[in-house]
């Protein structure tokens, strides 16, 4: 049996397979068909229906059931809605697992928020580091022209860019301005 | 934490609502790969994903099956299960499948081959191993021997398989 205890790890291994199978093509349409249209459909209900209201109902239940202890913040201006994740709960049980059959892990999570956003009315900023911590703002797709916001702007101190292990040495960030799909991925490396 | 699971949480159980993820996955592979791409995942990801596992059971024989299914359904909320070791096989009998049970009180539309899977990976993971695999019920009761070659263990019925549905 698949259980849900090692999910990540053979979510993770899914991924490869899949890729091996049928190239990014089939990849990028797991992650829209079954995991956004279908696993996480009560996702898309709530922020369809609710916009931000439905994201902090949404991922208050979801990242306090997989991060009891709070690896992550939750923060909202009129403008937008913002997640800091400063201990990842699926990217930090695949580092501690020694787990990486894939080449990118994080690339699921806006593999299939992406599409759900695009379909709600929002776009994503989104930046993460690969080693847990990132952060996601959504914004009404109205203001997909406007410029991203500063650090601290939203989340002041939790920020999790402000915070000391955002940018380790040989760090790559992988970035997203006003995105929905996996696609629009800008990687940076910071200069040393 | 449990020694006897290849991988660790910070967490006791997993969150059920990967059992959505499990049955979104299949739903896909099926409607998009058909029954024997589906299949040949499963056979995949007994060799490939579970070999940390299947290692542990060449090493250690039928006590370890036994041992790995006791932290595993530990591990999985809504579960309830016996393990028996009875000589030339393992017996795990599930009165309440975890997965199911969530599937059904979340409303989820089952894939009806998900109970097939316990059968195409637990097989995969045995003949890895040295093992025989067969499966009997399905839809939230069932029963996944384990045993020996020496067992002799009639060929699969996969009649004996029930579908699953809410």
């Amino acid at each position: 049996m698949m259980g849900c205890y090692d999910f990540c790890g053979h979510y993770e291994w899914t991924f490869d397979w899949l890729e091996q199978a049928g190239g990014r093509e089939l990849l990028k349409a797991y992650w829209e068909e079954a995991i956004s249209r279908d696993s996480q459909r009560h996702a898309r209900d709530l922020i369809g229906r609710k916009g931000f209201d439905g994201m902090t109902e949404y991922w208050g239940h979801t990242l306090l059931e997989e991060s009891p202890d709070l690896g992550f913040t939750i923060s909202r201006t009129p403008q937008a809605f913002r997640i800091d994740m400063h201990d990842c709960p699926s990217k930090g049980f695949l580092l501690r697992n020694k787990l990486e059959q894939y080449s990118d892990y994080c690339d699921h999570c806006i593999g299939w928020v992406g599409p759900m956003m695009r379909d709600a009315g929002f776009v994503i900023d989104h930046e993460h580091n690969h080693l847990g911590q990132c952060w996601w703002e959504m914004h009404p797709a109205s203001e997909a022209s406007a410029p991203p916001l500063a650090p601290g702007a939203v989340s002041g101190k939790k920020d999790v860019r402000l915070q000391p292990n955002w940018a380790p040495p040989n760090v790559v960030f992988d970035c997203y301005d006003k995105a929905t799909s996996v696609d629009d991925k800008r990687r940076v490396k910071p200069a040393p | 934490m449990n020694p006897a699971l290849p991988y660790q949480d910070t967490k006791p159980q997993g969150s059920a609502d990967f059992y959505y993820g499990i049955n979104a996955t299949f739903r896909f592979l099926l409607t998009r790969l058909g029954h024997k791409g589906w299949q040949s995942y499963l056979k995949s990801l007994g060799r490939g994903y579970y070999e940390a596992v299947n290692a542990r059971w060449r090493q250690g024989g039928l006590p370890e099956v036994a041992g790995y299914w006791r932290a595993f359904f530990a591990a999985e909320p809504g579960a309830e299960v016996e393990v028996r070791e009875a000589g030339d096989r393992v017996e795990v009998k599930v009165r309440q499948c975890p997965a199911i049970k969530h599937l059904r009180e979340g409303g989820r539309e089952i894939v009806r081959e998900y109970c097939q899977h316990c059968y195409f990976l637990g097989t995969a993971r045995a003949e890895a191993c040295g093992l025989t695999m067969r499966l009997q019920g399905g839809n939230g009761i069932c029963r996944h021997t384990y045993a020996l070659p020496s067992a002799a263990l009639p060929p699969q019925d996969m009649t004996q398989i029930r579908e699953a549905g809410v």
